[in-house]
């Protein structure tokens, strides 16, 4: 049986994109709910964040076929791809335009535009973060449609991608929140460091709910799910990918920085907990892009099993215009 | 109105791999995209009593399908006669639906370029029944034994209907709602 039509660049897409709606998410919640009147400690983060959508939207026009014809992903209703598409096309504007606001506290002929921005700019966050909350939702939302493979048709699999991505996305905010562009007075730093220390609490809420979630999810088809589901289980908790899995994922992108937020400090909890968590989270979107386990047709294995890949020799030295060696 | 469909028998299928040879061959497809695997199981039983079964396969062209609400380019495209096919300019190669194929009968070549990768798939030689509507595809008027049928289900004259109408046929993954519209005749395996 043929898999992973799906190669790496969609696995870090589908991270980048959800860490860049979990950091536009929590910036908008912060500066409109929690600690309102401090959104310039917000503009490196989401500058952060454009970056990654910019990362990620080169990630998917690699992995097309035909880049040329891209232009028609908004063709389609119906399709989930079309609305994650309309939602990166947004929160990329938004995120550059917010960006933009700040870059003249830091660049002397940007200045004008800064001024004439910044007044939008809370207004602004706050559509961001309703798009970037869109944006991680679709992309488990997207993987979990497909419903021909077992692994992912779940309800369980947007509620994880979603959890992880917010969670990325505060590791994210708490590693970049407050430096350049914006020039920070002693107020702000102050409000940072407040932040800082919500971001701790509700990274620690964050992680747990994602463990939660991943060990109900894998544990479940393990026990409960069909034929297929249960293979691609069995993998992930005994099988191949169960080092990663175990060791990558819950230990080193879960527990550690579980205990780093709850008993660390300074450097541990500041900057190895979040970078562990964001490694975590990009593990998982490549495991479960990986898992991409279909029902196999009677005889399909053996079939597909016996016919040369793409990667085989003769298949590779087949000119298939003209002359072949064959 | 017009519905196409295949009736494969499997009583009668020898697993000659004829039908892919002449789709490879006809469609002029590349060497990695199989459009009609002919499937084997077995060999099941007994000795003496042993027999092998093939599941010729192609697109199952599904009344409800996975792969065309799925394409955001609007490249996956469905006929009114339930033909489904693949528009290789508006296609931009995302594997949305060759992910959402329940049955695995569709992909992109690794073979062409690589800026001008389209899926590719069965369409019912939807290029040849263009030219003339009567025509059959390749797999079809290569089968010696007869093993592969298609026709118009709405016709009540037709081979296909009265065969669907009148022996028992089965579907391959019903249970996922695509409503598939090729009906197999089951080999009942020397059982019979």
């Amino acid at each position: 049986m043929k898999h992973h039509y799906w190669e790496p660049p969609i696995a870090l897409y589908l991270f980048l994109g959800g860490l860049a709606g979990g950091i536009m998410f929590l910036s908008a919640i912060f500066d409109s709910i929690v600690l309102p009147g401090h959104t310039d400690l917000f503009a490196m983060p989401v500058l952060v964040a454009f970056i990654c959508i910019c990362i990620g939207l080169v990630c998917l026009l690699v992995d097309l076929g035909q880049p040329g014809v891209f232009w028609r992903v908004f063709r389609t209703a119906t399709s989930v791809i079309k609305w994650g598409a309309v939602f990166l096309v947004i929160d990329t504007f938004v995120s550059m335009i917010f960006v933009a606001a700040f870059l003249g506290d830091s660049i002397a002929f940007l200045a004008p535009l800064s001024a004439l921005l910044k007044p939008i700019a809370s207004p602004l966050l706050l559509v961001g973060g309703f798009f970037g909350l869109c944006i991680m939702m679709y992309t488990g939302i997207m993987i979990s449609t497909l419903k021909a493979h077992s692994f992912w048709a779940t309800p369980a699999l947007p509620v994880l991608f979603t959890v992880s991505a917010i969670s990325t996305g505060c590791a994210a905010i708490v590693l970049a929140i407050g430096g350049w562009p914006a020039v920070s007075s002693v107020e702000s730093l102050e409000a940072a460091h407040h932040i800082h220390e919500i971001l701790h609490v509700v990274d620690i809420v964050l992680v747990v709910a994602e463990l939660i979630i991943l060990l109900t999810m894998v544990l479940s088809f393990l026990g409960a799910g069909n034929v297929t589901a249960k293979k691609a289980a069995k993998r992930w908790v005994c099988g191949s990918y169960a080092p990663l899995f175990w060791g990558g994922m819950i230990f080193a992108g879960l527990l550690i920085p579980l205990a780093l937020y709850v008993a660390g400090s300074g450097v541990a909890s500041g900057v190895v907990a979040p970078v562990l968590v964001l490694c975590g989270g990009c593990l998982l979107r490549v495991l479960v892009v990986n898992t991409d386990d279909r029902a196999p047709l009677p005889g399909e294995e053996r079939y597909m099993g016996r016919v040369a890949n793409h990667k085989a020799a003769f298949a590779h030295r087949w000119n298939y215009e003209g002359e072949n060696e064959f | 109105m017009t519905r196409y469909v295949m009736v494969i028998d499997q009583r009668r299928c020898i697993g000659c791999h004829s039908c892919t040879v002449a789709c490879r061959t006809w469609n002029k497809l590349p060497l990695d995209i199989i459009y009609n695997p002919v499937l084997t199981e077995g060999a099941q039983g007994e000795w003496p009593n042993v027999h092998k079964t093939w599941t010729p396969t192609l697109c199952m062209h599904c009344a409800n399908p996975e792969c065309v609400p799925c394409c955001p380019n609007g490249a996956s495209i469905q006929d009114e006669d339930g033909t489904i096919w693949v528009d290789p300019k508006k296609c931009m190669s995302c594997k949305v639906c060759v992910n959402a194929c329940p049955y695995g009968m569709r992909d992109a070549s690794h073979m062409e370029s690589r800026l001008h990768r389209f899926v590719r798939k069965c369409s019912f030689c939807r290029d040849k029944r263009q030219m003339d509507p009567n025509a059959q595809p390749y797999c079809v008027l290569t089968c010696h034994q007869k093993a592969r049928i298609f026709g118009d289900l709405d016709d009540p004259n037709s081979e296909v209907s009265k065969l669907i109408g009148s022996v028992k046929t089965e579907r391959l993954f019903e249970e996922f709602g695509t409503e598939p519209q090729i009906y197999y005749i089951p080999d009942l395996g020397g059982k019979a």
